[in-house]
């Protein structure tokens, strides 16, 4: 098929592209309504070659890597025009048939979540084989055996003849995503399609990822369509770069040259909003701010954690008897000046968040202490601890979840201020409300509306004014910008340093994202497995850190500097 | 997502629109609504008794004399119903109109309203009355229980047929009116299908969110009593309950509620236990919000959408257990019902096709509509079908 594919490349003119799409235009229709989610997209990529194509949220570029494989459906997605040309091939009026050896065959696609695309009740073993059999149906039982092993080696999982036989649960996300790669690799594909294929994974497992496509690729001579939303792993990975947005195609070049010399508006904009290249506000230092307040000696901090643990019981047997125990945080002592923007910086799994939780007693600690202003939180019962929750807060990582549904943003606004007997009466809560709201640069009638009816950004300052509105010393912020765009992202940070310098917020910012870290924060925290490995200032943390754990996650971290 | 929705518009409120889509709900809800209507005006619809009557040059409203404590209470429940619908009131000032009015009409009707004991429906088809000058009858001139004895007695006259009176479905053994039975007879139906359905509600969303909020502890006994409750056999309760204390309605409302609430109890808990790790539940308690807060405005409507699935399969069970009991000849004897009139049409020597086909037909319409509105619910709430329809 694919001789005959090679051979037609001239006669379409397509001069030596692998995959040509030309002037392709998606329209997706639901409930009678359409939604143009590509117009008018051409690009080719050359065979060998790693083509980015990168956007925010919505700006089509899933939508059309989907198309090049037909994986939309029929009734719901219709191509008003264009083409797609692969190996010279018509792929949009290919029959069925042919469409099956397209797929699997020659095109081959990894996606983002290594979580739900393999099957949990399989054998990694028996899900590669399977993919092996299928592309080379004459092999014995032994050579698929032996390939399955290969693919699996290729990717490079340790042990590999023993992970066969485990199952998906038992693999970390990053090898479940090499187990991806490898299904995807076992038909020796021409063309790679990977949909945000490290955007789940922790910064070094993402490292480690990208290092080994660009191996396969360099092997294998595949070409590879690449889809991120993150500029700094397109600069690591991409030869030609195109950028999203609205279903526009807006701008078209090589690597380097899109990012340093872009053209088009949009694109300058979206990097200017990478946080390593917001402008940062005059520094400000909060211990000379302590420094005036006291004239003596420096003033207790605002919050003292003092060997913190939260400890997991694992029970096992028929008794339920404690076997062990999951040291989700395991005595981490801390400070948090008052006026100052703490970053708490880990990988999943490090424990972060439940610090983050333990410290509000929302996770109930299981040893150490905990001091907001001078009072001991631990060991304080749930009605000890209302009237304090005034003095502390919470914002959420997700947007989508972090605001109830059935109440209008007024209800969550007052509510609080009025279990904590803010305001007079209902009329001047509503007005403190919708000041609030004007705080986090939202318009005072957002007040009479419903949550879904926002964007995630908008309701992620929604989840910031609900935090405000009792007027807090200290607020934790959970991973509040990772699942918004860099855009939207750049926003709701610019907006966190403008109130922190208008109010003197205290604020424990929990993130993975090392730019976040840089721009935002006084102090920088590093947890790994659930201590504290590193702390001090920023600026020492992250340009001469001593620990060998930061150096390897900063070394990891994808950064693009301008 | 953002831009097809109405501005404004509820989380119920969008549910509710989702629901209302297909033609089957309408219809079931269109048949729900002609059975509340025909339970509330009742006495106004089917009745021996005229609605005005003129008289020595004086006209009078006899029906509103021979009124009763229950019609009066269901008259005044419609009445406060569509005030509140009216006005559009909603959250705590509605519930507090409806207990209020309900309790107000409820001790009203105790004081004021007298029948008199003894109801003589020939009076007004007799001699005394026979000089009046108009008289407006309802539209079925006859009481469920007049037995027609002035007109001749004849029983089991088959619809339309003889000589004498129209009778629209025919009479039973007894000549009493089955269209006039069947009508006054939707108010057991329906009163029995959202009493029993209304206490089960209450006491499976106490103890399942309970179960769900607390978990531990509290969970594991609230689930031995759960399964406690669902190993009693209602149906053979009831049947012990009528042997040893007579029959009566409101002991078969409060069985069935107190023996069906650990379905409730089940999705409560469960919703709870998801909704307790939501982020806005966590935002609530690092809010500083007091626990009733919490469980009852935070969680609980989230958590209420499957309840009303199973709700209106509750109902729906119900009606037929009072139907079953009813047709083992267990039901309440002074008032109709639809599953007694079943029986009544087997007892006969003869097969008389009216007294199944009237009352059958309505128990399978109203359990029909009742199924047809759960699906409908289910439909709405599924997050996977309210993604496809935004």
């Amino acid at each position: 098929m694919s001789d005959i594919g090679l051979s037609e490349n001239g006669l379409y003119g397509a001069g030596h592209a692998l995959l040509s799409v030309r002037n392709l235009s998606t329209d997706l229709r639901a409930d009678g309504r359409v939604v143009n989610a590509a117009r008018q997209v051409s690009f080719d990529i050359m065979p060998g070659e790693t083509f980015c194509l990168v956007g925010e949220s919505g700006s089509g570029k899933s939508v059309t890597a989907l198309s090049i494989m037909r994986l939309l459906p029929p009734d719901i997605a219709s191509h008003p025009s264009g083409e797609i040309l692969f190996a010279g091939r018509d792929v949009l009026n290919m029959p069925e048939e042919d469409l099956r050896h397209l797929r699997g065959g020659s095109i081959a696609m990894i996606f983002q979540e290594p979580m739900t695309s393999l099957n949990p009740v399989l054998s990694i073993g028996e899900q590669i084989s399977e993919a092996v059999q299928l592309h080379h149906p004459a092999l014995s039982p032994l050579e698929v055996e032996a390939r399955t092993l290969a693919a699996l080696e290729q990717v490079q999982i340790p042990g590999a003849a023993e992970r066969m036989r485990d199952y998906p649960h038992q693999l970390s996300g990053g090898q479940r995503q090499r187990v991806m790669i490898a299904m995807a690799l076992a038909c020796e594909p021409k063309l790679l399609i990977a949909d945000e294929p490290t955007t789940a994974l922790d910064v070094t497992v993402q490292a480690g990822i990208l290092e080994l496509l660009h191996d396969l690729q360099q092997r294998t001579g595949m070409s590879m369509l690449f889809i991120t939303h993150d500029f700094a792993v397109v600069a690591q990975i991409a030869q030609r770069v195109g950028v999203m947005r609205h279903g526009h195609l807006v701008e078209v070049g090589p690597c380097g040259e899109v990012l340093r010399n872009p053209r088009h508006a949009y694109t300058r904009q979206l990097l200017a909003a990478l946080p390593e290249n917001l402008a940062k506000p005059v520094a400000f230092t909060p211990l000379q701010a302590a420094n005036l307040d006291a004239a003596g000696s420096l003033p207790e901090p605002l919050v003292t954690i003092r060997e913190l643990q939260v400890w997991f019981p694992v029970r096992k047997g028929l008794l339920k008897r404690t076997v062990d125990y999951v040291r989700a945080v395991d005595g981490v002592s801390l400070d948090v000046e008052a006026g100052c923007i703490v970053a708490l910086v880990g990988e999943s799994g490090c424990g972060k968040t439940t610090l983050g939780r333990a410290l509000l007693q929302l996770e109930r600690p299981t040893g150490g202490s905990v001091r907001l202003g001078g009072r001991e939180l631990c060991g304080l019962s749930a009605r000890e601890l209302r009237p304090l929750r005034r003095g502390m807060q919470m914002v959420f990582q997700d947007p989508q979840s972090s605001l109830n549904p059935r109440l209008l943003v007024e209800t969550a606004l007052t509510e609080p201020m009025r279990a904590h007997g803010i305001g007079v009466n209902q009329e001047e809560r509503i007005e403190l409300a919708a000041r609030v709201l004007e705080r986090v640069q939202l318009s005072r009638d957002y007040l009479w509306r419903y949550p879904h009816e926002f964007s995630g950004g908008q309701r992620q300052r929604i989840g910031l004014a609900r935090a405000l509105a009792v007027n807090p010393d200290f607020i934790v912020c959970d991973e509040i910008t990772s699942a918004l765009d860099v855009s939207v992202q750049a926003g709701i940070l610019q907006l966190l340093l403008s109130l922190r310098a208008e109010q003197r917020l205290t604020l424990l910012f929990i993130t993975h994202n090392i730019s976040v870290v840089e721009y935002l924060s006084d102090r920088t925290v590093v947890m790994y497995r659930g201590k504290v490995v590193e702390q001090g200032e920023t600026g020492q943390v992250c340009g001469e850190p001593r620990h060998e754990y930061t150096k390897q996650l900063l070394a990891a971290a994808p950064r693009l500097r301008l | 997502m953002i831009e097809g929705m109405a501005r404004g518009e509820s989380f119920a409120a969008r549910i509710w629109r989702n629901t209302w889509r297909g033609f089957g709900v309408k219809w079931a809800f269109a048949w729900i609504g002609l059975l509340a209507f025909a339970a509330v005006f009742a006495p106004f619809l089917a009745n021996s008794m005229p609605l005005l009557i003129a008289r020595h040059g004086q006209i009078s409203a006899p029906v509103l004399k021979y009124l009763s404590v229950e019609d009066v209470c269901l008259l005044g429940a419609a009445g406060w119903l569509a005030l509140v619908w009216r006005l559009r009131l909603s959250g705590r000032r509605l519930w507090s109109v409806l207990l209020f009015g309900g309790a107000a009409t409820l001790g009203l009707a105790l004081c004021f309203v007298r029948p008199p004991a003894l109801v003589i429906y020939d009076d007004f088809r007799g001699p005394e009355f026979a000089d009046a000058d108009w008289r407006l009858m309802p539209l079925i001139p006859y009481a469920p229980t007049d037995y027609l004895r002035d007109v001749g007695g004849a029983g089991l006259q088959a619809p339309f047929a003889g000589g004498g009176p129209v009778h629209w479905m025919g009479t039973e053994e007894n000549g009493a009116d089955v269209c006039s039975r069947m009508i006054h007879a939707s108010r057991i139906s329906l009163s029995i299908g959202f009493i029993a359905s209304g206490i089960a509600l209450a006491i499976g969303i106490v103890v399942g969110g309970l179960m769900g909020y607390f978990s531990g502890w509290v969970d594991i006994l609230g689930m031995r009593l759960v399964e406690i409750f669902e190993d009693i056999p209602t149906l053979f309760l009831l049947l012990t309950f009528v042997a040893f204390f007579g029959r009566s309605l409101y002991m078969m409302m409060v069985i069935i509620g107190v023996t069906s609430w650990s379905g409730y109890a089940r999705y409560v808990r469960t919703e709870f236990l998801k909704l307790r790790k939501q982020d806005f539940v966590q935002a609530a308690v690092a809010s500083g919000l007091p626990l009733p807060s919490i469980l009852f405005r935070h969680m609980l409507p989230n958590g209420v959408a499957p309840l009303l699935v199973a709700l209106s399969f509750g109902v729906a069970g119900a009606i037929l257990a009072e139907a079953t009991l009813s047709f083992l000849g267990l039901g309440v004897v002074d008032a109709p019902s639809w599953g007694q009139m079943l029986d009544q049409a087997v007892k006969s020597s003869t097969f008389n096709w009216w007294m199944a086909v009237f009352p059958g037909g309505a128990i399978f319409m109203t359990v029909f509509a009742y199924n047809v509105i759960g699906e409908a619910f289910r439909d709405a709430i599924d997050p996977k079908l309210l993604g496809k329809a935004e």
